[in-house]
C-alpha cells in the first residue's frame, strides 16, 4: 500500500503544482514585437563576426573569401553552415529572436519569404541604403527592387537559383515536365522537395496555374494530387538536400531539385532541365538580426562580397547565380565553362515562365495540409 | 559415430557461439562501412558514401584540416567529458542512497529516476526548450551540458545500484573491526570495489552524450556538437573527415578499453590471485552490468 | 541507534541528482504541459486559454502515425529480443576469455555517431547495392523492389539501433543466472527445452522485461530513422513532433502530442510490469538482502 500511496502524493504534487503555477504565467507569449525596428550600426569593422549560412554556399579553405575577408579586414570570421532549411532554422531560432537575440550571429542567408517573415515579426534590422556603396553600385538592376523588399532595407541578395527537374538521363531521358513525374513506369523512382513554395506551385505551373494568383483551394489541390502520389508510393521521399545522395547512388531516376547543385551529384548522366512549363526562381538574401553583436563587420562582409572580383569566385566555385553584375565576364576572361552556362546565367528567355517564390493564401491551412502530406 | 553425425554434433554444441560470431559482425558491419569508406577518393572533397573513385589515405592526412568538424568534435568532446563527471559523480551518489539506506520517499525517488529513461528524447528536448524559452535562457553549451547531464544520471543510477546490490558488505564491516572510519572505510574499500561498476555507468554516459543528436537538436542554440555537425552537412554531403574521424573514434575506444582489460590481467598476475571461476568473471564486471 | 545525522544521509546523497532531476525534468515537463493549454500562433501570440482540446485534436490528426509507431517499436522490439537473447546468453556462458572483447563489441556501435550509422545502413540498403542484389536473387523481395524508402527499412534501422539496450540487460541478468538451477532441472529429468521454459525463462524476465522497455521506448519516439531510412508514408509521431515544433511551430499542437506519447507509454509500462512481474525495473527493496 507504501507503494501506490507515494505514487499518488506524487502525481497530486505534480497536478497541483501545475495548476498553481498555470494562474501566476504570462497570458500571452510570442507574438512578435515589430513596433520598434531597429537600424543597423555601421562603422569600422573589427572583432569577430558570426555568419550562418546553408552548406555548399561559398568557396571554403585557405584560398577562399572568407580567409580573404579575413585578412583584409582583420575581422576574425565564424563561418557556421548550420541553414538546411528555411523553417528549420527560423524554428531553432524564433524563441531567441522573439527575446531580441540572435544566439551570437550577426548575419544569416534565408530565402526571400522568410527574410519577409522574419521582418515582418521584427525580427531583422534594417541596413541604411548609404553604408552599403559597393553593393547598391554593382548589384544587378533587375534585384534592386522586389516586391518583398522593395527599397532592400532589410536584405540583400546572396545567391539564387532556379528550382527544376534533375534528370537521370541514362534511365529516363524523356522525362522534361513535372506531370512526367508522376508516370506510373516511375514509381517508386522519383522524389520530390519538401518545400511548400517549391513543390505544390511546380505542381500547379504544371496543371497550367499560376502560383502567383492561385487560391488557397487550388493549391489545396496540388497538394491532394501530391498526397495520392505519395500514399500510392509514386513519389518515394520527399526531401530537402538529399535528393543528391539518392541520385547518386541510384536509387531514383528523377527529383525536383535545385540548379546548382551539379557538384553534389556524383553521377555522370544527371542533368537539370528547365521544366516545360517552367521553373521556381528564387533567391537568397543576407539580412542582419537583432541581437547583431557586429553590425559594422555584417556590413562590411556585405559590401565585400559585392565587389565583382569576389563574387566571382563565389560563383565559380558555388554555381549558383550571383546577384552581382560582371561577374560572367571576369569568368569569361578565366576561361570558365560557367560563363556559358544557361544555369548559372539564365536568360530572361530561359527563364520566361518561371514563378518566384509564392506565399499561398490562407497560409496556416495550406501548411498544415502540406505538412500532413510530409508526415503522412 | 560416423562423420557426418560428429559433425553435425559438434555444429549442434558449437550454435550458440557460430550464431553470437554472426550477430556480433551484424553490430560491426556499418563500422566497417564508415571505415572502408574513410578511405574513398572524390573529387571536392565532399561525398556521401562511394568508393568508386579509387583509394586514398588523403583524408586521413587532413583528418583535422576541416575547422568546423573539429571545432563540432572538440565540443562534444568537452560536453562528454563534463557531463560524465557530473552525472557519474551525481549518479553514484543516489544509487548508494537508494541501496543502502531506508527512507521515507525512496519510492518516489526511484520513480523520478526511472521516469526520464521511460520518455522519449523528443519530449524531453521540446519540454527542455520550452522551460529556456520561458526563463529566456541563453540556448548554448550550458543548455546542452544540462540536458546532457539529465538524462545521464538516470542511467549511471541503474549501473551502479545493479553493481551495489550484489556487493560483499562483509568486507566493509571487516575493515570496520580493523578500525577504520566510514569515510576511510569508503575510500579504501567501498570505493575501489565500486569501481568497475562506476566505470562501467562513466563509460555509458559518455557514450550517450557523445552520441546525443535529438535532445541536442533542440537545445543547442548555435553551439554545434559532432552529431549536429554530420546532421548538417549530411544532407549536402560528408566530407570525408567525417567518415575517418567516425572510425578514429571507434579506435581510440577499442585500445582504451584493450589498455584496461590488459593492465587488469597483469593485475591479476601480478597478485598472483587465481580466481575460481572463469578467469573472465571479475573482468567484464565494467562494460557488463550496464542497464538493468 | 539511527541518530538524526545518519538518518539525513540518504537525502544529502540524493539531494544533488533529484534537484537536478526536479528542475531539469519535472519542470520542463509542466511547461510543455502548460504550452499544450495554449492556442494560437506564432504570429498572434501563443494564449493561455486552457484549451484542453489540443489533447483529443492532436491525437486525432495523427492517429495514423501513432498507430504506425506502436507497430515498428514493436516489431522492432521482439525482432530486438530473439537476436539479443541468444547472444547474450553466448556471452555469458559460453565466451570464455572472449567476454569482455564481445561486451565492448556490443557498445562499440555508441562510439560512431548515431547518424553516422545510420547513413551508413542507407547506404548498405541502397536500391544497387550488393546486399539488395542478394534479396533479390533470392526473392525475399521482388525483382525490383527495394529496400529503402520501405516500411521494412526503419524497422530494421529502428532494431539495429537499440540492440545494445537490449543486450546489456538481458546479459546483466543472465549472468548471475544460477546454472546449477539448471542442472538440477536437467537432474529431475526434464529435457534441455523444459529446463529452458521452465527455469532459464522465468528467471531472466527480469532482464528480459527491462530490455523490452529500454529497446521500446526510445523505439517509439525515433525520428531519425524514419527519416533517413524511410520514404512517403513511414513517419512516426517522433517525425510528426519535430514537424510541428519546428516547421509549422505549432507549439501548443506539439505540446499536447507530446505529452499524450509520454502518457501512452507510461500506460504500457505500467501494463507490461504489472504482466511480467518484477521489482528489478523499479527497484525493489528486498533486492538487497536477497544477496
Amino acid at each position: 500500500m507504501r507503494i501506490r500511496n507515494s505514487r499518488l502524493v506524487v502525481a497530486l504534487a505534480t497536478f497541483a503544482l501545475t495548476l498553481g503555477l498555470a494562474a501566476c504565467g504570462d497570458d500571452t507569449v510570442g507574438g512578435g514585437n515589430s513596433d520598434d525596428v531597429t537600424t543597423a550600426k555601421a562603422g569600422r569593422a573589427t572583432g569577430d563576426l558570426t555568419i550562418s549560412n546553408w552548406p555548399g554556399y561559398i568557396d571554403p579553405g585557405p584560398k577562399g573569401t572568407v580567409a580573404e575577408f579575413e585578412d583584409k579586414t582583420g575581422v576574425s570570421v565564424n563561418y557556421i553552415e548550420d541553414i538546411n532549411s528555411n523553417d528549420g532554422f527560423f524554428g531553432k531560432l524564433q524563441p531567441q529572436l522573439e527575446q531580441g537575440e540572435a544566439g551570437g550571429r550577426s548575419l544569416f542567408v534565408v530565402a526571400d519569404y522568410m527574410a519577409k517573415q522574419m521582418y515582418d515579426l521584427g525580427y531583422l534590422q534594417e541596413i541604411e541604403r548609404d553604408d552599403l556603396p559597393t553593393v547598391f553600385e554593382n548589384i544587378l538592376p533587375s534585384l534592386e527592387s522586389p516586391a518583398f523588399d522593395p527599397q532592400r532595407k532589410f536584405s540583400v541578395p546572396w545567391q539564387g537559383g532556379m528550382t527544376g527537374i534533375w534528370v537521370d538521363t541514362s534511365k529516363a531521358p524523356e522525362i522534361r515536365s513535372v506531370n512526367d513525374l508522376f508516370d506510373p513506369k516511375y514509381k517508386g523512382k522519383v522524389t520530390m522537395l519538401d518545400e511548400l513554395r517549391e513543390t505544390p506551385a511546380l505542381v500547379m505551373l504544371a496543371e497550367g496555374v499560376d502560383p502567383a494568383e492561385a487560391s488557397a483551394d487550388e493549391w489545396l489541390k496540388a497538394i491532394d494530387k501530391l498526397k495520392s502520389a505519395a500514399d500510392s508510393g509514386q513519389i518515394r521521399k520527399f526531401t530537402g538536400n538529399e535528393y543528391t545522395e539518392d541520385l547518386t547512388a541510384g536509387n531514383i531516376v528523377a527529383a525536383i531539385g535545385w540548379s546548382g547543385d551539379a557538384s553534389l551529384i556524383e553521377n555522370e548522366n544527371a542533368e537539370w532541365r528547365m521544366p516545360t512549363e517552367g521553373c521556381t526562381q528564387w533567391m537568397e538574401n543576407m539580412v542582419i538580426p537583432v541581437g547583431a553583436p557586429n553590425t559594422p563587420a555584417a556590413i562590411e562582409w556585405m559590401n565585400f562580397v559585392y565587389q565583382p572580383e569576389v563574387a566571382a569566385d563565389i560563383t565559380g566555385y558555388v554555381e549558383y547565380i550571383s546577384p552581382v553584375q560582371g561577374v560572367k565576364d571576369i569568368l569569361e576572361k578565366e576561361g570558365s565553362e560557367l560563363a556559358d552556362s544557361e544555369i548559372v546565367f539564365p536568360t530572361e528567355e530561359f527563364t520566361r515562365n518561371c514563378t518566384g517564390q509564392n506565399t499561398p493564401p490562407e497560409l496556416e491551412r495550406v501548411n498544415e495540409a502540406w505538412q500532413n502530406v510530409l508526415t503522412g | 559415430m560416423s562423420v557426418a553425425a560428429r559433425s553435425w554434433a559438434s555444429l549442434r554444441r558449437n550454435a550458440l557461439p557460430i550464431y553470437a560470431g554472426f550477430a556480433v559482425a551484424y553490430m560491426l558491419i556499418p563500422i566497417v562501412v564508415i571505415a572502408v569508406f574513410s578511405f574513398g577518393d572524390t573529387p571536392k572533397d565532399k561525398l556521401t558514401f562511394g568508393l568508386d573513385d579509387g583509394f586514398t589515405l588523403e583524408y586521413w592526412r587532413t583528418i583535422f584540416s576541416n575547422t568546423q568538424l573539429n571545432e563540432a568534435f572538440t565540443t562534444s568532446l568537452r560536453l562528454a567529458a563534463l557531463s560524465t563527471v557530473i552525472s557519474t559523480a551525481i549518479g553514484t551518489l543516489m544509487a548508494i542512497a537508494l541501496v543502502r539506506h531506508k527512507f521515507v520517499g525512496r519510492r518516489a525517488a526511484n520513480l523520478l529516476i526511472v521516469i526520464p529513461m521511460a520518455t522519449p528524447e523528443v519530449v524531453i528536448g521540446a519540454a527542455l526548450l520550452s522551460m529556456f524559452i520561458y526563463y529566456t535562457f541563453a540556448l548554448g553549451f550550458t543548455t546542452l551540458l544540462i540536458a546532457h547531464v539529465m538524462f545521464s544520471i538516470s542511467f549511471v543510477v541503474v549501473v551502479v545500484r545493479s553493481r551495489l546490490i550484489g556487493f560483499d558488505r562483509h568486507l566493509e564491516e571487516a575493515a570496520a573491526d580493523l578500525g577504520a572510519t566510514p569515510l576511510a572505510t569508503f575510500r579504501t574499500v567501498t570505493l575501489p570495489l565500486l569501481a568497475p561498476g562506476v566505470v562501467a555507468a562513466a563509460l555509458l554516459a559518455f557514450a550517450l552524450s557523445i552520441d546525443d543528436f535529438v535532445i541536442s537538436n533542440f537545445n543547442s542554440g548555435t553551439t554545434v556538437t559532432f552529431p549536429l555537425y554530420v546532421y548538417g552537412v549530411s544532407l549536402r554531403g560528408i566530407p570525408v573527415q567525417v567518415n575517418a574521424l567516425a572510425t578514429l573514434l571507434f579506435v581510440v575506444a577499442v585500445i582504451c578499453v584493450a589498455l584496461v582489460l590488459w593492465q587488469q590481467r597483469r593485475a591479476e598476475r601480478l597478485a598472483a590471485v587465481r580466481p575460481e571461476r572463469e578467469p573472465a568473471a571479475p573482468i567484464p564486471a565494467p562494460p557488463a552490468q550496464a542497464t538493468t | 541507534m539511527t541518530s538524526l545525522r545518519q538518518r539525513l544521509v540518504p537525502y544529502w546523497l540524493l539531494g544533488p541528482g533529484l534537484l537536478w532531476l526536479v528542475v531539469f525534468f519535472v519542470v520542463p515537463m509542466y511547461f510543455m504541459g502548460e504550452l499544450a493549454l495554449r492556442s494560437g500562433s506564432l504570429t498572434t501570440g501563443f494564449t493561455f486559454d486552457w484549451a484542453w482540446s489540443n489533447f483529443p485534436d492532436s491525437l486525432s490528426g495523427h492517429s495514423e502515425q501513432v498507430v504506425r509507431s506502436f507497430v515498428y517499436a514493436g516489431t522492432a522490439t521482439v525482432l530486438s529480443l530473439l537476436i539479443a537473447y541468444p547472444l547474450a546468453y553466448a556471452i555469458a556462458f559460453r565466451a570464455g576469455r572472449f567476454k569482455p572483447l564481445l561486451l565492448f563489441a556490443v557498445i562499440a556501435p555508441f562510439f560512431t555517431t548515431y547518424l553516422i550509422r545510420t547513413i551508413a545502413w542507407k547506404t548498405i540498403l541502397s536500391d544497387d547495392s550488393p546486399l539488395v542484389s542478394v534479396l533479390q536473387t533470392l526473392a525475399l523481395i521482388p525483382e525490383d523492389g527495394r529496400v529503402l524508402a520501405t516500411s521494412g527499412a526503419v524497422i530494421a534501422g529502428l532494431t539495429y539501433n537499440f540492440l545494445p539496450f537490449m543486450i546489456l540487460p538481458l546479459y546483466a541478468n543472465l549472468e548471475r543466472l544460477d546454472l546449477r538451477l539448471v542442472e538440477a532441472a536437467k537432474d529431475l529429468y526434464s529435457s534441455s527445452r523444459q529446463a529452458f521454459l521452465r527455469v532459464t525463462l522465468p528467471l531472466t524476465m527480469p532482464g528480459i522485461v527491462a530490455g523490452v522497455l529500454l529497446t521500446f521506448i526510445p523505439a517509439f519516439g525515433d525520428y531519425v530513422n524514419a527519416q533517413l531510412l524511410g520514404g512517403t508514408g513511414q513517419a512516426m509521431v517522433g517525425n510528426v513532433i519535430q514537424s510541428l515544433y519546428l516547421n509549422q511551430r505549432d507549439y501548443p499542437e506539439a505540446a499536447a502530442l507530446s505529452f499524450l506519447m509520454m502518457a501512452l507509454i507510461l500506460a504500457v509500462v505500467v501494463v507490461y510490469i504489472r504482466f511480467a512481474g518484477t521489482g528489478a525495473f523499479m527497484g525493489d527493496e528486498d533486492e538487497e538482502t536477497s544477496r
